[in-house]
């Protein structure tokens, strides 16, 4: 694989504040995930990229080159931010005008990329519709389309799905594929597993300002599956459930809460546990009120990872 | 290798941030503001008018005296100072807080020419609010039967426009560097404009220096309060260097300006 970006002991602080620490990476051509809960540092890292932020320490290159304060480097480069921020006066078709007008192309070349972005993201209908009056998801669409209008070969994009509608959403998931096959860079960041899933397999997962892992997305979930699932369940007899689970081979523990009313099950197997709990109800007669997984989420499994 | 950048290209990219600028500064709640003041000005014209027609007042008023009045009162040291004040410290500050300038920061443009276009937009939009309140004021003051006055004093009009002008150039400048640098910009701007400036310019001594009012005061045409103690102190500046300074001092607030937005890190908030 052949670098195209590559962070050298890279950090960023705020004051007293780490956002980044000390991360070294590379990335070539396709698509990688950004991967980390809220303020793991992805947005920072992400700006660090873009050249919106200046390393407090170490180095970040895009083709071998510093990016802060380079302009000539952004011509290579798109950038979807995570804020919903826009020129709200602006139609979308002058919104896209007026950024590629930035590039320096040439007037019919910019009203031609316009009308292929806009296409590209759907938005060819509501072109001359002010950007204030968009819908949530044409907002991010447009966001987008800035972002890919002049055809870079790198793309940051800071959470493109927030605010989309499943469509658009299995849209972009196929543009950013598209992008990927195509031989750009592609970094998506997110905090939801398995959006980044649906985008690539390669991924580099932040928390607290540092890259935890680095690779196939299969190995982290691997790593997840080494950790025990909680499962908490609400039901009309806790302790007669507890009875009935705590048999169960793979599950590991079983706490009460009496001030629910229910249990958390600790199982190694969770989808064993989910596909078995049903039956075992309905044997003894009991009714189920809620059942959750505190773990279905990002945060719980940079928890397992790092403790 | 940080690549070259060309004039034209840079004269096409500002355009495009000075229209881009404009749109927004345009309509924004301080444009509401900026009108009020503005009416605020004319409705004195009004009174100016009135006063020379019915002689209100006992005294020898001319159109020409009133006019002058009003320039140094109302439009120099009063609508000049709160337009380029509000917008001139917006110009940065409200793309930070509206978060889009990282749309301007992640394009193939130097920081420089993105403030260049932002200080052209901010001379633009500071001439179309004053230049209408200075014609209107003066066709209130001086139209009339005979119109005589109306066109000897024009050369008046002329040079009163041409040193707002001026006055726009160095109040923009400075407005647009404290709106780059600092986040409580507008209550700086306040106290630089009505605080310094305000004291200074009484003030004997090389300290009346320090401001750019007193350039503006040393090639004013028409007499007012702080140029006439200036001219009892004998301190007013020669012309040709009072119009040299406002342009340098502009020259260089606009160069400031434009290092403080390379530099500076503008830490969007989450």
């Amino acid at each position: 694989m052949t670098a195209i970006l590559q962070g050298t002991d890279l950090s960023k602080w705020y004051g007293q504040v780490i956002a980044v620490n000390k991360v070294t990476f590379s990335l070539g051509a396709g698509v990688t995930g950004l991967l980390g809960p809220n303020g793991a540092g992805k947005s920072s890292l992400m700006k660090l990229i873009t050249g919106q932020l200046k390393p407090s320490q170490g180095t970040i290159t895009l083709y071998g080159e510093r990016i802060w304060n380079n302009h000539g480097l952004f011509r290579r480069l798109g950038f979807c931010p995570e804020q919903d921020s826009f020129y709200e006066r602006m139609t979308g078709a002058e919104f896209l005008t007026a950024l590629l007008s930035m590039n320096g192309l040439a007037d019919t070349e910019v009203r031609q990329r316009t009308d292929e972005a806009l296409a590209q993201v759907k938005l060819t209908e509501a072109r001359d519709k002010k950007i204030g009056a968009y819908s949530k998801g044409m907002r991010q669409r447009i966001k987008l389309a800035q972002a890919i209008a002049h055809d870079p070969d790198v793309l940051v994009l800071d959470e493109p799905l927030a605010g989309m509608d499943p469509v658009g959403r299995h849209e972009t998931i196929r543009l950013v594929r598209q992008w990927g096959k195509q031989g750009k860079l592609v970094i998506v960041s997110s905090h939801i597993l398995h959006e980044i899933e649906a985008m690539t397999r390669n991924i580099l997962l932040m928390h607290n300002g540092q890259v935890l892992a680095e690779g196939d997305v299969h190995q982290i979930r691997d790593l997840i599956d080494k950790h025990p699932h909680n499962i908490y369940i609400r039901c009309s007899d806790p302790r007669r459930l507890a009875e009935l689970i705590v048999g169960l081979p793979h599950v590991v523990s079983v706490r009460f809460h009496p001030e629910g009313g229910g249990l958390t099950a600790e199982s190694r197997r969770p989808d064993d546990f989910y596909q078995r709990l049903p039956a075992l109800m309905l044997d003894a007669g009991l009714d189920l009120d809620e059942i959750t997984s505190p773990d279905d989420n990002l945060q719980a499994v940079f928890h397992y990872l790092v403790k | 290798m940080p690549e070259r950048y060309g004039l034209w290209k840079g004269w096409r990219d500002s355009k495009t941030i000075a229209l881009v600028t404009l749109d927004t500064l345009f309509w924004s709640k301080k444009t509401i503001f900026v009108g009020l003041i503005s009416f605020f000005v004319l409705a004195l014209a009004l009174l100016g008018r009135l006063i020379l027609s019915y002689q209100w007042v006992n005294a020898p008023f001319t159109p020409a005296q009133v006019f002058g009045t009003l320039m140094s009162t109302a439009v120099l040291h009063f609508l000049v100072v709160f337009v380029t004040l509000f917008y001139g410290t917006a110009l940065i500050s409200e793309e930070v807080e509206g978060k889009t300038i990282t749309y301007l920061f992640v394009r193939p443009i130097p920081k420089n020419i993105v403030m260049l276009g932002k200080y052209l937009a901010l001379l633009w939009i500071c001439m179309v609010m004053v230049l209408p309140v200075v014609v209107l004021s003066y066709c209130i003051l001086y139209l009339r039967t005979d119109l005589t006055p109306f066109f000897e004093d024009m050369h008046l009009l002329g040079k009163d426009i041409g040193i707002l002008f001026l006055a726009m150039l160095a109040y923009g400048a400075l407005f647009s560097l404290i709106g780059a640098w600092l986040k409580h910009s507008i209550l700086a701007g306040l106290v630089y404009a009505f605080g310094w400036e305000g004291i200074v310019s009484y003030l004997p001594g090389f300290t009346r220096k320090l401001t750019i009012t007193h350039y503006v005061q040393s090639i004013f045409p028409h007499q007012d309060t702080a140029g006439a103690i200036a001219m009892l102190i004998g301190q007013r500046t020669d012309t040709a260097e009072a119009v040299l300074m406002l342009i340098l001092l502009a020259a260089f607030f606009l160069g400031s300006a434009s290092i403080m937005l390379r530099e500076k890190e503008y830490v969007l908030e989450q």
